[in-house]
């Protein structure tokens, strides 16, 4: 099993996704599990999910605090995640304009900068979470296929092909 | 083990009971928004308002009037659904022992979560536990996948015994986590559950007929003892009906209690809903620690299945309870007293102790829970572990 717990902030996307995610990873056959966690939300206050792949079925009904990812959707966000635990042979995958130096094994791509490229904004802020999706499948060695066809499945519209766009440059473009 | 994509769906609690809701088809929904059920009562709106459900949504007031509604509908012979949480099924109080002396076979799902003082949105049982004796059946789901069948099941258990039946999830660990559950075939659920067909209504198309007289002692000493009969008679009810559903679906949720390593274990750790899934990996940690236990999960817990933990759990057995609420006066929970009262006089060389955790929706990894489980062995018994 992989766990992960993505770190974000109110009105970022981040259970859209956790789901996504796991949507994908369940395309791919295997077991998959979201689990939100819900505080009395305000937009840019501090929130987080946990999602957990497996290929056996999967028992945990908790929060992850042993994570072996660790998601962040900017790297600021780092004080946070470190408070609700890692596992000790944990990486990171941030969204951060610049490369991030730090002791653990990390993973960073560009999600601001991409967002932009392909007007992934919303009010002026530009949405990374769908470029973190990109990213992760990379990451997590999930097809690459899957994942467009599960942005295509959940924007049919024309805001699919911008979403699969950026998605695909951050699996492209994200780097160790 | 792989999953079946072509089969499986990943989806939230909240999605999977109102999926299984639009399967039973009811006439009338009557339901009040509360965290965190708000999402299955907006989700049969959305269905009714698109058609694909042909029920009569009634948007109430408050959590006493849903119920209310959704009990006199089901008097006139009406398929019913209500849902709520916390609060709301605590407001709803008066009327749950309405509609159970009325044996109305109203369906409610209860998406458990504290109750106030303090104010609290996370999961604990004290909500329905504490609505023990209104007279209702009350099934627990552990998983999406128990949810989704237990819908049907719970409509299929309250109109044979006419006593309305509750199911039970826990908020936000299952109502918004999305975990794989596999959809019932419309037509496997309408074979197992057709249309409602009442023996009796309070309809004018079928005369009338009250009750709205104040009853005399006898009468009404006969109805409550009949409740209270059927009641203990309807274990037979959902374990047929489960054992039927099981056997259209293929699923394998449907029974009492949940066995997990229970066969050669000294220590045997009961508790409800999601956390007894997590359970069974605490089981096993013990296991790697050289002691051997194992998870019996509370599924149905009104009426309770005293004769299915008697042949549960063999002489010698230590049992340990792990309550999610707290039975104020008894220094534990509600399990426990139950498993105590069901276990008397049947075991003489079992022992049972239990501790109340998780309450308020702290967090109850498996790793947690083992070490509970060690702190009231040697608290209890000094036991050498």
């Amino acid at each position: 099993m992989i766990e992960l717990r993505i770190h974000g902030r109110g009105g970022q996307g981040v259970v859209t996704l956790a789901e996504m995610l796991a949507q994908i990873a369940l395309a791919a056959g295997k077991n998959a599990q979201t689990m939100p966690f819900f505080g009395v939300e305000r937009r840019g206050a501090n929130v987080k999910t946990s999602v957990r792949l497996s290929d056996e079925p999967i028992k945990n009904r908790s929060q992850s605090t042993t994570p072996d990812v660790l998601v962040l959707m900017h790297a600021n966000l780092f004080d946070a995640a470190m408070a609700d635990g890692e596992h000790a042979d944990a990486y990171f995958v941030i969204s951060s304009t610049e490369p991030v130096q730090m002791q653990q094994k990390c993973w960073y791509f560009d999600g601001i900068s991409i967002a932009l490229e392909n007007d992934l904004v919303v009010d002026g802020e530009p949405y990374v979470n769908i470029p973190m999706l990109g990213a992760l499948c990379k990451v997590l060695d999930l097809p690459k296929e899957l994942m467009i066809e599960q942005i295509s499945k959940k924007w049919s519209d024309k805001r699919g092909l911008p979403n699969v766009r950026a998605a695909t440059k951050a699996y492209e473009t994200v780097t160790a | 083990m792989g999953i079946n994509t072509n089969r499986t769906k990943l989806d939230t609690g909240n999605n999977a009971c109102a999926e299984a809701v639009k399967l039973a088809a009811p006439d009338i929904i009557a339901a009040y928004p509360i965290t965190p059920q708000t999402s299955v009562s907006e989700k049969l709106a959305s269905y009714v308002d698109e058609g694909v459900l042909h029920a009569r949504y009634i948007p109430v007031e408050s959590e006493h009037s849903a119920i209310s509604a959704v009990a006199a509908a089901s008097a006139a012979g009406a398929r019913t659904f209500t849902a709520t949480s916390s609060q709301g099924i605590l407001y709803m109080n008066e009327i749950l022992h309405y509609t159970a002396g009325g044996r109305l076979p109203v369906v409610l799902v209860n998406v458990n979560r504290a109750i106030n003082a303090p104010w609290c949105l996370y999961v604990d049982h004290q909500d329905s536990a504490s609505q023990r004796d209104t007279g209702w059946l009350q099934l627990y789901a552990g998983d999406n996948q128990e949810i989704h069948d237990y819908v049907l099941l719970a409509y299929r258990t309250a109109e044979e015994a006419m006593i309305p039946t509750m199911v039970c999830y826990d908020g936000f660990l299952l109502s918004h986590s999305m975990l794989p559950y596999e959809p019932i075939e419309e037509e496997i659920a309408r074979k197992y559950l057709p249309d409602r067909d009442p023996d009796w209504c309070l309809h004018p198309a079928y005369g009338r007929k009250t009750f709205a007289q104040v009853t005399p002692a006898f009468e009404y000493s006969e109805f409550r003892k009949r409740l209270a009969q059927e009641s203990a008679l309807a274990l037979d009810v959902i374990k047929d009906r489960g054992a039927e559903l099981d056997a259209l679906t293929g699923h394998n949720v449907c029974s009492h209690v949940k066995p997990y390593r229970n066969e050669d274990a000294d220590y045997l750790i009961v508790s409800m809903g999601s956390m007894g899934v997590e359970a069974e990996m605490s089981a096993d940690i013990l296991r790697n620690q050289g002691i051997k236990a194992g998870s019996l999960r509370v599924r149905t817990f009104r009426p309770f299945p005293a004769e299915t933990f008697v042949e549960l759990i063999p002489e010698g057995t230590s049992v340990i309870v792990l309550d999610r609420n707290y039975a104020y006066g008894t220094g534990g929970g509600i399990i426990l007293q139950e498993l105590k009262e069901a276990l008397y006089g049947r075991k003489v060389s079992v022992r049972i102790a239990g501790t109340s955790i998780g309450v308020g929706g702290m967090e109850l990894p498996a790793q947690h829970m083992a070490d509970t489980v060690k702190d009231v062995i040697l608290s209890a018994w000094n036991d050498k572990i």
